[in-house]
């Protein structure tokens, strides 16, 4: 059985419509990313799949329940992760994942036992008795997980799990969505990082204005886009007027600053490393080092979904 | 669902409710927004009617009492529930495997339960201070809870209103809220009401809820504690009924 079935999905908010017959599926013990632009859709398919928000048409299963019509059974299955860390900040750590445990009828002895559990995996137990007002960012998302694990589930939504937090916090997080993934868990995860999807996931869906544009795992999908090489090359001393030198190279077709590299996207890296060598010699330069790179996830979203982020300087997408 | 499905269903539903009501004492009982309109609020509108007017304790207090309940219970909700959109905690009761019932069950209980223990506060200077009498405890105690549950109720009824600033609902409530006290025979005998405005009475709560307070200090009623209790049974079930089909509309 798939822990998410998706069909033919529809959501109007009036004139605009947010989803356009969508229908995938999730397997149960999957990783699932779901990239897409703002206002791609996202955050409707999480709020229809978490039963807050009714769909216009389709319908969407979850472990077999109807969403719509067996909303309460199929919630019970899921711990939900909302993109804000939405917990009470005038209550304890400990007081938020008791409130949680009990909206999700955890009886107490599981609870208390599933609580101090939780609260040592994140780091939280030597301060379940602060209010966490005064907790950090990164102690705040943390507890959001643990309270949409306090449950138990079956399935796990991740809604940016990792958006904006320090170090520390980003492995304790990939490392309980690796733990998760090996239990069995499904994870259902977006996220504005699409190297974390890369290397999180097993199965991506590219979500753009309200349709899936691809889905598939990452590596087949970047081997959708052969044509998106590149070849990364440091030259010392950097040539002047560097960047419009190598994009003078036969079969380049787009030159990226890297810090002190550049990335010089090609569908022939052979011929490029031949070209780079002769402008190294002509410039009396030395190459301090060259590596060739297939397509990422972010050039295959960025072929799908028709952005070109790089040139307005973002990275990132919702 | 089966019969046994069906009480576990009601058994997790009860839960849920109670720690919804837990939370919002926690958080929201001492917030200055809530003493400002829930106490104190109610005891300067009273003050500046009632001060330099004749009447008895035992005919001041139970319009204390009632006005105290109205503002009281129905201040919780429209305060706790616009921050808890901000904080988007909200998104977390309503997407909890219980319906949306207990949501607004359990946001009324707060509210329910705030009002009772503000509402003790004239009713025990009414005994101790002034030393009024009570003739019959029966319609007070049942007064008391089911204006305490239909103002919360109210309250809740009207925080469903899709706004993250508690002032948008304040705003809104308080022109209802105002108007009840002049058409629910607190101040005025609902038979000295002038013109159409009598009628209006007959649509308030706080009519019903004044009525039988008034009855335990005085021994009588403008209607009979039946038709009190049964008036005020119905507004409950029509707020409860409206907020969840409003919360689930504004929610889709």
């Amino acid at each position: 059985m798939n822990a998410i079935e998706v069909s033919h999905l529809t959501k109007h908010f009036g004139r605009l419509v947010a989803l356009n017959d969508i229908t995938f599926s999730v397997k149960e013990g999957e990783t699932f990313g779901f990239l897409g632009p703002n206002g791609a859709g996202k955050t409707t398919t999480i709020r229809i799949l978490t039963g807050i928000t009714v769909p216009t048409g389709g319908d969407a299963q979850l472990f077999g329940r109807d969403i719509v019509k067996d909303t309460i059974a199929a919630r019970r299955t899921m711990g939900i992760v909302h993109e804000t860390s939405n917990i009470y900040t005038d209550l304890t750590a400990w007081q938020n994942l008791m409130f949680t445990a009990q909206l999700y009828d955890v009886q107490k002895a599981l609870r208390e036992k599933r609580g101090r559990e939780l609260l040592e995996l994140f780091g939280l137990w030597e301060r379940k008795d602060d209010k966490t007002n005064g907790y950090s960012k990164g102690m705040k998302r943390r507890l959001t997980i643990a309270m949409g694990l306090i449950n138990d589930p079956r399935l796990i939504f991740l809604d940016e799990p990792t958006s904006g937090l320090d170090v520390q916090s980003n492995l304790i997080i990939r490392d309980v969505i690796r733990d998760l993934n090996a239990k069995g868990v499904t994870v259902f995860l977006t996220t504005h990082n699409i190297e974390e999807a890369n290397l999180t996931c097993d199965r991506v869906a590219i979500i753009n204005r309200g349709m899936i544009a691809a889905i598939d795992s990452p590596e087949k999908l970047k081997g959708t886009i052969q044509s998106v090489q590149s070849v990364e090359v440091a030259l010392d001393p950097v040539p002047a007027h560097a960047e419009e030198g190598l994009r003078g190279i036969a079969t380049v077709s787009e030159v990226r600053k890297l810090g002190d590299k550049f990335r010089l996207i090609t569908e022939d890296p052979p011929t490029v490393i031949d070209g780079v060598m002769a402008y190294a010699k002509a410039q009396k330069a030395r190459v301090i080092s060259v590596n060739t790179y297939g397509p990422s996830l972010e050039d295959v979203f960025i072929r799908l979904t028709g952005l070109d982020v790089r040139t307005k300087g973002v990275r990132t997408v919702d | 669902m089966t019969d046994q499905d069906w009480l576990r269903q009601l058994r997790v539903e009860i839960i849920a409710a109670w720690a919804i009501a837990k939370k919002d004492m926690l958080i929201y009982y001492l917030k200055p927004n809530i003493i400002v309109s829930g106490m104190l609020f109610p005891l300067f509108m009273f003050l500046a009617f009632a001060v330099g007017r004749p009447g008895e304790p035992s005919v001041l207090i139970p319009g204390l009492i009632a006005i105290t309940i109205l503002f009281s219970a129905s201040s919780i909700e429209p305060v706790s529930i616009p921050i808890e959109r901000r904080m988007k905690t909200f998104d977390r009761l309503i997407s909890a495997p219980v319906s949306l019932h207990a949501v607004v069950l359990g946001e009324s209980m707060s509210g329910f339960l705030y009002s009772i223990g503000i509402a003790s506060v004239p009713f025990l200077a009414g005994l101790i201070i002034f030393g009024t009498p009570i003739l019959q405890i029966a319609p007070l105690v049942i007064g008391v809870l089911l204006t305490s549950f239909c103002f919360a109720t109210m309250g809740t009824l009207f925080a469903s209103y899709p706004t993250e600033s508690p002032g948008d609902i304040m705003s809104m409530l308080n022109v209802v809220r105002l108007p009840l006290i002049f058409i629910s025979g607190i101040f005025i005998p609902i038979d000295q009401i002038p013109g159409i405005a009598q009628y209006a009475t007959y649509f308030s709560p706080l009519t019903y809820g004044n009525d039988l307070i008034h009855a335990a200090y005085s021994g009588t009623t403008s209607f009979s504690p039946a038709v009190d209790i049964m008036m005020l049974l119905v507004f409950i079930l029509i707020f409860q009924f409206a907020a969840n089909r409003l919360y689930k509309k504004f929610n889709e």
